[in-house]
């Protein structure tokens, strides 16, 4: 198993991880990474990969318009709104 | 059963309660209650015309399936304008704008919410430890040292102490990879987890999509199948959502199995387990074998492999999944000077620690150059698990099993991640094969706490499966020990 770059994993996942719990979280993900190794010891070259357990899913409903969610309903949960938007610090200069 | 639905149910036909004094009855208790449970109750001025209308159809004599029934719903469900957390400071101020399926059918079938459950943070965890409101506390006590504080399992925590407290008559609680039956099993109540594509998962706070299954936990079997009719429904909204044709899963289910039952025991999950889980196993095996139903071993070849595969693709599914949670939308935000520095602080700040990990895990899986190597081949081992189920029942009927390693420990005494998954070991398998799973209160262990075995049934075969629970309740008599 290869090094953990947990930087640039809390990157992707867009954490910003406190320095005294780098390790922390490090080392935790190692110990976890390693416990999940013993999958490669499989052969699967026969196998496909499963997506949907039972594959019985398929329907077909009339396409009606329903209103759910007005503006309004949706951004009472916002935190921070100007009129109709979300709002959020300038990202354009 | 003193409170189980249909007893209380010919109650309030009776006119010995009424709805309001039944919901009453059950708040005052839950708002003494010391389990810490609840993330939020609702006052009776919230149901007051739920209650009146309930009452006025028991009056008229067509009260509906779980007319005036007081339910839990665990924090995972969104109800409308009911503060909704998923027991996250990221969502502690949510309040939906709708409702789930699965509610939405509880309340057009009567029944009356007295709040939300606690859980483990956006369902993470097996011991309802890893929760922003704090930890739940399992109204059972070891009775050689009474004065611990026991976990109640998790994530469905909340939902499993309090029908074991009697402040609900039953609750919904969701299952990813077993948590509503193991927290069942650790408090001595019911659990069941669906087919997988059962009940909508619409308007559940999702964790893994693949795998997460809305479920009752209730004081019987028959309340079970009782719940299990009302939510039980095809629905648009979820894409996974199965169209296959629903059953009365309540109507017979004491009846006389009609058929020879041939039930197997994996001897692989038997091995290093202690002599209260074994007994567990063989007092069923006792009780129910002068019903004509015959035992034989059988043997998994993937067993040693769910709990990796689980804890790749739930944390990727989970990863994915938490991506919404940007400080912007809805939830909490934590401020910044640009638009990424509150993507960052807002995640950052609002999940916690186990939530954190579980985001980290489903990134690294899923990052570029591990893809294959971990999500990929987890994806590919899922089928294996899938087909070595398949194999067993093209022998038997059901698979028994204990539901946990273990009887309820103590609050603080886990801080490994690792052996917290382990408690799962049992459930995981079942729910990355999609498979129906009840857990049933079998006994108690030396320590004088519940302990719970589990029933496997084959896909969408849930009417059978709870009678088989049913059967096998009324044989082992736990409520009655």
């Amino acid at each position: 198993m290869s090094e953990i770059d947990i930087k640039r994993i809390s990157y992707l996942a867009k954490l910003k991880l406190p320095h005294e719990k780098e390790e922390f979280y490090s080392n935790s993900l190692k110990d976890i990474i390693k416990w999940v190794d013993n999958l490669k010891k499989i052969d699967t070259s026969e196998t496909e990969p499963l997506h949907n357990v039972t594959e019985k899913t398929a329907s077909i409903r009339n396409d009606e318009i329903n209103k759910s969610n007005s503006v309004d309903d949706v951004l009472n949960n916002a935190p921070d709104r100007a009129q109709n938007f979300f709002k959020v610090p300038k990202v354009v200069e | 059963m003193k409170n189980s639905i249909s007893h209380i149910k010919n109650s309030l036909r009776d006119k010995k309660i009424s709805v309001e004094e039944l919901y009453d009855e059950f708040l005052k208790k839950a708002k003494s209650s010391k389990t810490n449970s609840f993330n939020l109750l609702l006052d009776k001025e919230n149901n007051i015309l739920s209650i009146k209308e309930s009452q006025k159809r028991y009056e008229n004599g067509n009260p509906l399936p779980l007319d005036g029934i007081p339910l839990g719903i665990k924090d995972l469900f969104c109800t409308k304008g009911i503060r909704t957390t998923a027991s996250s400071k990221i969502l502690s101020n949510f309040i939906p704008n709708y409702e789930s399926f699965v509610t939405q059918k509880l309340l057009d079938h009567g029944s009356i919410f007295i709040g939300k459950n606690n859980c483990d943070e956006f369902a993470m965890g097996s011991s309802n430890e890893t929760s922003f409101f704090g930890p739940v506390k399992n109204p059972w006590k070891n009775k050689n040292i009474p004065t611990d504080d026991l976990v109640p399992g998790g994530s469905s925590g909340g939902s499993a102490a309090a029908v074991a407290e009697g402040t609900c008559v039953a609750s919904m609680g969701t299952d990813t990879g077993g948590s509503i039956r193991q927290p069942a099993s650790l408090c001595g109540i019911v659990g069941l987890k669906p087919t997988f594509g059962s009940c909508s998962r619409w308007g559940i706070v999702a964790f893994a999509s693949s795998l997460d299954q809305a479920g009752p936990l209730t004081n019987s079997v028959e309340d079970a199948a009782l719940i299990l009719n009302s939510i039980n429904k095809h629905d648009f909204n979820d894409t996974t959502s199965s169209n296959h044709l629903r059953e009365d899963y309540a109507t017979g289910i004491n009846d006389k199995l009609d058929q020879k039952i041939k039930i197997g025991i994996p001897s692989d999950y038997l091995k290093d387990v202690s002599g209260d889980i074994l007994s567990q196993i063989e007092n069923t095996k006792k009780a129910l074998v002068k019903h004509n139903i015959e035992f034989v071993d059988v043997e998994f070849k993937t067993t040693e492999y769910a709990l990796s595969t689980y804890y790749i693709l739930a944390p990727a599914e989970a990863s994915s999944n938490l991506a919404r949670y940007d400080g912007i939308r809805y939830g909490v935000r934590e401020d910044g000077k640009s638009l990424d520095d509150i993507y960052l602080n807002s995640r950052t700040k609002g999940f916690g620690d186990e939530v954190t990990r579980r985001i980290l895990i489903g990134a690294y899986v899923l990052s570029a150059g591990y893809y294959d190597a971990y999500y990929r081949q987890a994806q590919k081992v899922r089928r294996l698990i899938k087909d070595d189920f398949q194999r067993i029942f093209n022998d038997v009927d059901f698979i028994l099993t204990p539901t946990t390693p273990n009887e309820a420990f103590k609050i603080g005494d886990k801080l490994d991640p690792i052996s917290m998954y382990k408690n799962d070991i049992y459930t995981v398998p079942t729910s990355l094969a999609g498979l129906p799973g009840i857990s049933i209160p079998s006994g108690l262990s030396s320590n004088g706490l519940p302990l719970g075995i589990q029933f496997i049934g084959n896909y969408f075969e849930e009417k059978k499966l709870l009678q088989i629970a049913a059967l096998a309740e009324k044989e082992l008599n736990f409520n009655e020990q």
